[in-house]
């Protein structure tokens, strides 16, 4: 709801600190930018101005305060294929789609479905995207002139030990600085930010892609469009859960979702490439101290304001500074953590987490390793539960009438077990199935124990069932066959 | 059974706080809660770290960090908080105040209030919070927020005015100009038994003309439907300079008005009465939302 209230406590809370954090982070999303712009194969000024635009949109519209959005090395991994086959203006309208399927999820609160996202497969997609960022620094690293090495390993020690002489300067920009002075001053020979492609030089402007409108550009974008959509919300899902961690805040997600496809629609006709929050650029802000929409709105009109005056210089730049860079955000977004916790974590999350990396790190596509690791927590997790059932019973004295007591959870995962807990070829005039302290969550549990009272009256026993709680009952009469006419003649199983 | 909500911070105006709600409940035999917010402060930029650098393990490490800050900080907080309601529970109870409930919430000052408003029928506040500079004649940020956001009567607490922890006010002052926050306001400081046996004055800022007549003759409509005697005057000039000078010449008096009767962006632009008036009156003032 907009208030005065609201508006205030967003923008206005902390205006010393956000100013000050969203300047570090435009500083560190320059270098972002351009290397994610490299990563996706267009020009440095498709990532700057994307991540002008995601940013101040995001600043204006998200439902996370405080977290920052710019092009990401997730969304730019993705469309590596889209631009060297069909070329950037195919980018920029698949970026455009991106935000109208954001937009359309975050109406229909898919953000709810993060709730089935575990703990494991957050961490893997946190580990995987860490090292698609690293990965995406290597083809720097080879075929370049040996004086890159020590450079990157210069960048890396200036941005670590920095901080230790003063934390009042971003540590990156001072190695970025220092590099390209030491560059251009000994005419070192390396790569620098000009030679990767054309830099802004005004501030971007609104045109439509340059595309066909046919059926075929939709089929050709579609995909793509649906896997950014989709990358780009479990990223921005995740950053503002551990922003909402940082903060200890609330978020709203689902204002979140729709801002985030809003600012990709704008973005893809401004020229820019797709994004969503960055996991390490939103630490860095909470770090710093920013915490409103102040800072993010800081961090993207900065950055514009730096590229558009700064850009002589920005061309100068060393890549082996940037790799630096991107090497931090690499580290920092790993989660460390999680490599320790290997030994001491149950073996199926180990398991779930390893596998997310994986299958990302193989298809460089993170939505891929989140359904592969939300299929494998929810499998782990229904062999887990079948555990959770017991079947004992009991002979009456004159040995005619067997009682088995049922008791826990009986689905799809348990059928099996259940139907090997009864013994059909004892001779009985009556049997007593009790599930009392049972509960058949699915059509697959009503299945099996239609099929055990089915084939107890086959034998010749009469079968009572007694106790089914309410909800169990329901499937039941909705779905079992046994309690229906002729049922003795049906098949069991159909 | 009625219920107050006075909130109270490490300021100055906090025994005026407990003696205007003490006074209050006694009068609308009404049960009193202290509330005492404790705002937490942006650990994060205290740290005062721009160095941008993220290393092995920073999100767990500052997660553990900001932890540490604001626990440091709200255990001091806490304690503060504890010994100030403690203070102003006995101060309230000294003033014979029976039915005490004191609450002690995390929070912003403004969402706490807005939250725990519903089953109060009125709320009392200091014109300053701890947080506020001591600039003279500034009000709190947090009080035109809180009477803004609020839907029950408000008394904003001056640090002058009549003392009521022993007496009642001379006289209650009621600011007319017939919109409708001043038409409830007259009629809650008519109707309501927190004023019964107060001599009233319903103030009307403008000359003696036909527009200004009918609004005294739509005041002493209300006085009627109330079944409250009071005297209702016209006096020249611009309201705030009307009541203030009115409030000057009762230094014991109450002030009773409608508030912010105009949006944000107006109040932004051009200012506003109301908050003109809490700053320069020297007096309790009773804010009514429309």
């Amino acid at each position: 709801m907009l208030s005065l209230n609201t508006l205030r406590r967003e923008w206005l809370s902390n205006p010393r600190g956000d100013i000050l954090a969203g300047i570090v982070v435009a500083l560190a999303l320059i270098p972002e930018a351009i290397g994610f712009s490299i990563i996706a194969g267009v020009d440095p000024k498709v990532g700057l101005y994307a991540s002008f635009s995601i940013a101040v949109i995001c600043a204006l519209t998200g439902g996370r305060p405080g977290m920052i959005s710019a092009a990401t090395a997730a969304i730019a991994v993705l469309v590596v294929p889209l631009v060297r086959e069909h070329g950037v203006e195919y980018l920029f309208a698949a970026t455009i789609l991106m935000g109208i399927l954001q937009v359309i999820a975050g109406f229909l609160r898919l953000d709810l479905l993060m709730q089935f996202v575990s703990r494991s497969v957050v961490t893997g997609f946190v580990n995987a995207l860490a090292i698609l960022i690293f990965i995406a620094q290597i083809p720097q690293l080879v075929d370049v002139t040996w004086i890159t090495y020590p450079m990157v390993a210069g960048g890396l020690a200036i941005i670590y030990l920095f901080p230790y002489i003063t934390k009042a300067v971003p540590s990156p920009l001072v190695a970025i600085v220092v590099l390209t002075g030491l560059a251009l001053a000994l005419g070192w020979e390396v790569n620098t930010v000009g030679d990767m492609g054309q830099l802004p030089s005004a501030p971007p402007h609104f045109f439509i892609p340059n595309v066909p409108f046919t059926l075929e550009t939709l089929q050709i974008i579609f995909p793509y469009s649906l896997t950014m959509a989709a990358v780009g919300l479990l990223e921005s899902m995740m950053t503002a859960q551990i922003v909402d961690d940082l903060t200890d805040t609330p978020s709203d997600k689902a204002q979140e979702s729709k801002a985030q496809g809003l600012a990709n629609f704008v973005t893809g006709f401004f020229g820019g490439m797709g994004g969503c929050a960055m996991i390490g650029q939103s630490v860095i802000n909470v770090k710093s101290g920013g915490s409103t929409r102040l800072s993010t709105f800081v961090a993207g009109t900065f950055l514009l304001f730096l590229i558009v005056v700064l850009g002589p210089f920005v061309s100068q730049i060393p890549m082996p500074s940037l790799v630096a860079v991107m090497i931090m955000v690499s580290i920092g977004t790993f989660s460390w953590k999680s490599i320790r916790d290997l030994r001491v974590h149950p073996w199926q999350s180990s398991v779930v987490m390893v596998g997310t990396v994986v299958v990302v790190v193989w298809t460089h596509d993170l939505a891929q390793g989140v359904a592969a690791g939300v299929i494998l927590s929810g499998l782990f997790f229904a062999s887990k539960v079948r555990g959770l059932f017991q079947v004992t019973s009991a002979l009456s004295s004159d040995g005619r009438t067997r009682t088995y007591h049922v008791s826990g959870e009986v689905f799809f995962a348990s059928t099996e077990r259940f139907s090997e807990a009864f013994d059909f070829k004892e001779v009985l005039d009556r049997v007593v199935i009790d599930v009392s302290k049972a509960h058949f969550w699915d059509i697959s549990a009503v299945g099996i124990l239609d099929k055990a009272i089915l084939k107890f009256r086959r034998e010749g026993a009469s079968v009572d069932v007694i106790g089914l709680n309410e909800k169990s009952a329901m499937m039941v009469s909705r779905f079992a066959v046994h309690d229906k006419e002729g049922a003795d003649n049906a098949a069991p199983g159909h | 059974m009625k219920h107050i909500l006075a909130s109270i911070a490490a300021s100055p105006y906090a025994a005026r706080v407990c003696n205007l709600a003490a006074w209050s409940a006694k009068r609308l035999e009404a049960s009193v809660e202290l509330l005492h917010v404790i705002q937490r402060s942006n650990a994060a930029a205290q740290r005062k770290d721009l160095s941008g650098a993220i290393g092995l393990g920073v999100k767990s490490s500052l997660l553990e960090e900001l932890t540490q800050l604001d626990e440091a900080e709200g255990k001091l907080a806490i304690e503060r908080g504890r010994v100030l309601l403690d203070s102003a529970k006995g101060h309230v109870e000294g003033l014979g105040v029976t039915d005490l409930q004191i609450t002690h919430r995390h929070g912003g000052i403004v969402e706490t209030i807005t939250e725990r408003e519903a089953d109060a029928d009125l709320i009392v506040i200091g014109k300053r919070g701890a947080s506020s500079d001591f600039a003279k004649g500034h009000i709190g940020s947090k009080v035109e927020r809180v009477v803004r956001a609020s839907s029950k009567p408000v008394v904003v607490c001056s640090s002058r005015g009549p003392d009521l922890a022993t007496s009642d006010p001379s006289l209650v002052v009621v600011a007319f100009d017939g919109g409708a926050a001043s038409k409830a306001a007259l009629s809650f400081a008519a109707g309501s038994a927190l004023f019964a046996g107060i001599p009233l004055q319903v103030v009307i800022a403008g000359g003696d003309d036909a527009r200004h007549r009918k609004l005294a003759e739509d005041a002493k409509g209300i006085l009627a439907g109330e079944e409250r005697a009071g005297e209702v005057v016209l006096k020249d000039g611009a309201p705030d300079a009307v009541i203030g000078t009115t409030m000057k010449e009762n230094p014991d008096g109450f002030l009773v008005m409608g508030a912010y009767g105009h949006s944000p962006l107006r109040t932004l632009i051009v200012g506003s009465t109301t908050t003109a008036m809490i700053r320069t009156v020297h007096a309790p003032v009773l804010l009514m939302r429309p």
